[in-house]
């Protein structure tokens, strides 16, 4: 247990570090505290607990600088931003660990024109918890043990580009290191491993293998956007790779990379029938087996999704959504195949409904959000309460319930993974 | 004699005309919604709201409200940028005002860099967990409304406003006192289904600002739960040069640092 008191110390000098510096220019350091604790609802003697699956402290500091004066940096309208968590995790026997979760300067040279270096979270598209033009890192773990929403999104140290013509805005990132999605691995979370050719925990030996810090691994992502009214339209595109390792590199040795990907897609967002409706798609481009003949290296796709969502009033909020992908060029794929080889279906349908209401003055937040794919037979629950109890502590009580017939697909695979978990915050 | 009656007509005309035409109940709507939400060009308020519930237990809301006229009396845009409570520090929220239709909004949330965008077809629910509600930060169309004009007193005029389609709202009439001087409503009284008065907003602090009578502090009580919200509004200016690229999504997600500071 010294190590939770290293971290504590290193917070306070933190603290004591930026208030050394304090000017006026220096916002006043925010953030929270928050005790996780997540209960494992069923039985998974694979992982490395069988009862819990999440007992964590966080620490959470923020800070911001704006420049002030008569400098360059003031002029550009610059402002620093700092956000990191430490954190003590007793699922890993009190492993700390610091997150540095954003660490970036904005700049507005001109004033068509602004710039955003650093670590940042990147985030565009129209889903809910849907994701197709969204290709930035994500931290699925996270997202099915009950830690909030922040979470799900991982940061990306990036450039990012904006301009402002009058016809139509452009965001151009560049990604130099390439940051990959975090996906259930078998300590924390049970899963689907081909190599262990079912549900396997913390005996999955899988190896993934990331591109190589160089410059022809940099990412590439572009979104073109305009409001034709009230609608909202976007083209996206993206050079990279699939953050989700799906490719084998050697099958002998359990390696699987992530293979290089590229995608075209468009989205419309706007007023429809009362509500908002939102249509989005991308064609993904897999330029390692363009013809779909290589049964070790994921094909190329196409997915689709259209959304809806409204307001029935009294704070009560009801959405749906239909997503669809298909795997192209299948039957060079499925000809590909050996006769052991796992396989993947060609399509794909997947159903989500949320409900959000609102009690007690906006205090208390109750969410159910339910996916549902027919053509997998499997679903994924997640429910959750929260009351603000003062505007400083909040509580989040809530349960994951990932169900289904096989052990191969998305939701089936984490069907031991089901949970209940409480979190108490502090924000200050 | 018809020369006489003309003389007489005309006469009671003329001295009757000008208590007739001095205020209609439209008029009068309309002015106090103008002086309420539409002074000057755009406008600046820093604004900290606080809720205190029945047991006396307070919460806290800060935020800064840019204001741009697309159309006097008609569309307009509000940026909202939250300073408090601490868990939605730096989200920022734009509105699309429409009297006509549904508002369009979006909502920025910087810990996930996501803008969403809003259904909101409900623009009387609570704002930002305060007993004032969308409405009552934005304004509410005069042309929802229709207007009678009660029996006032020599400061104010009295106003019933009666809703014309009753399924789109949770009140049956609601009264407005408006101040005969300056337009400005100080009180209203909101009255449920079966008549009894439930909700009243109330302006505490009027001040001359530019030259526009400004509400600085008003108070919403729901007199069902006993709870209140105090709003206080300072650093109020009006035309300060807003333009309408503000209200889109590149100052969504980078606050405009000339008139909000993070």
């Amino acid at each position: 247990m010294k190590k939770p008191f290293a971290i504590w110390m290193a917070a306070c000098l933190a603290w004591a570090a930026t208030g050394s510096l304090a000017s006026a220019e220096w916002q006043a350091l925010g953030g929270f505290m928050e005790e996780a604790f997540g209960y494992r609802a069923s039985d998974d003697n694979l992982t490395k607990h069988k009862s819990f699956d999440m007992a964590e402290q966080r620490l959470q500091l923020k800070d911001q600088y704006s420049f002030d004066g008569e400098g360059l940096l003031s002029r550009w309208r610059s402002v620093l931003r700092f956000k990191g968590d430490f954190t003590v995790d007793e699922y890993f026997a009190g492993e700390t660990d610091f997150e540095l979760r954003e660490a970036n300067i904005s700049l507005t040279p001109a004033s068509f024109m602004d710039i955003k270096a650093g670590r940042q979270v990147l985030t565009w598209g129209t889903g809910d918890y849907l994701f197709i033009n969204d290709v930035f890192p994500k931290d699925y773990e996270s997202f099915y043990i009950g830690r909030d929403d922040e979470y799900l999104k991982k940061p990306s140290d990036a450039v990012k580009l904006s301009f402002y013509p009058k016809a139509v805005n452009v965001d151009l990132i560049v990604i130099p290191y390439f940051t990959p999605n975090t996906m259930p691995e078998g300590q924390r979370l049970s899963f689907f491993d081909s190599f262990e050719g079912g549900i396997a925990g913390k005996s999955s030996d899988r190896f993934l293998v990331s591109p190589g810090w160089q410059p022809e691994n940099f990412e590439y992502a572009g979104r073109f956007y305009r409001n034709f009214s009230d609608t909202e339209a976007a083209v996206y595109l993206y050079r990279g790779f699939d953050k989700i390792a799906r490719s084998y590199k050697d099958e002998a040795a359990h390696q699987l990379y992530y293979e290089r990907q590229d995608v075209f897609g468009a989205s419309l967002r706007g007023p429809f029938a009362g509500g908002i409706g939102n249509i989005e798609g991308g064609y993904f481009y897999s330029p390692e087996d363009p013809k779909g003949d290589n049964r070790l290296i994921q094909n190329s796709m196409a997915k689709f999704m259209i959304g809806y969502e409204k307001d029935l009033g009294h704070d009560l909020k009801i959405g749906f959504q239909y997503f669809y992908e298909q795997t192209l060029d299948y039957g060079a794929y499925k000809a590909a195949l050996l006769p052991q080889d796992f396989f993947w279906d060609e399509y794909y349908h997947l159903l989500t409904q949320r409900i959000t209401k609102l009690f007690k003055n906006q205090t208390v937040a109750v969410s159910f959000f339910n996916f549902y794919s027919p053509s997998d037979q499997d679903g994924y629950v997640r429910f959750s309460v929260s009351y603000d109890m003062t505007d400083q502590w909040k509580i989040v009580m809530g349960a994951n319930i990932p169900w289904g017939q096989g052990e191969q697909t998305t939701f089936a695979q984490m069907k031991k993974d089901k949970n209940i978990y409480v979190r108490l915050r502090y924000s200050f | 004699m018809n020369k006489t009656l003309f003389f007489i007509v005309a006469w009671l005309g003329l001295s009757f005309c000008p208590v007739y035409a001095e205020m209609s109940a439209d008029e009068a709507a309309q002015k106090a919604s103008h002086i309420a939400y539409y002074q000057g060009k755009d406008g600046r308020s820093s604004v900290t709201m606080v809720v205190t519930d029945a047991q006396g237990r307070t919460r806290e809301r800060q935020m800064t409200i840019l204001r741009f006229n697309i159309q006097d009396n008609g569309d307009q845009k509000y940026y909202v940028y939250f300073y408090k409570p601490n868990d939605v520090k730096g989200m920022s929220y734009i509105v699309w005002k429409h009297p006509d239709r549904d508002d369009d909004r979006w909502l920025y949330l910087p810990a996930l860099d996501l803008v969403r965008r809003i259904a909101a077809s409900d623009k009387r629910s609570s704002f930002a967990g305060t007993n004032f509600l969308y409405e009552d930060v934005s304004g509410r169309s005069v042309a929802l409304d229709a207007h009678e004009m009660l029996p006032g007193d020599e400061k104010y005029y009295v106003l019933k406003n009666t809703p014309k389609d009753e399924a789109q709202v949770e009140f049956s009439y609601y009264k407005i006192w408006i101040d005969k001087n300056n337009f400005v409503p100080v009180k209203a009284e909101y009255y449920d289904k079966e008549g009894k008065l439930y909700r009243t907003i109330e302006a505490l602090e009027v001040k001359d600002i530019q030259g526009h009578p400004t509400i600085v502090k008003m108070k919403a009580s729901d007199l069902n739960s006993g709870a209140f919200t105090v709003a206080d509004f300072s650093d109020v200016a009006y035309d300060i040069g807003i333009t309408d690229d503000i209200f889109t999504e590149r100052y969504l997600r980078n606050p405009p640092s000339q008139w909000i500071k993070g």
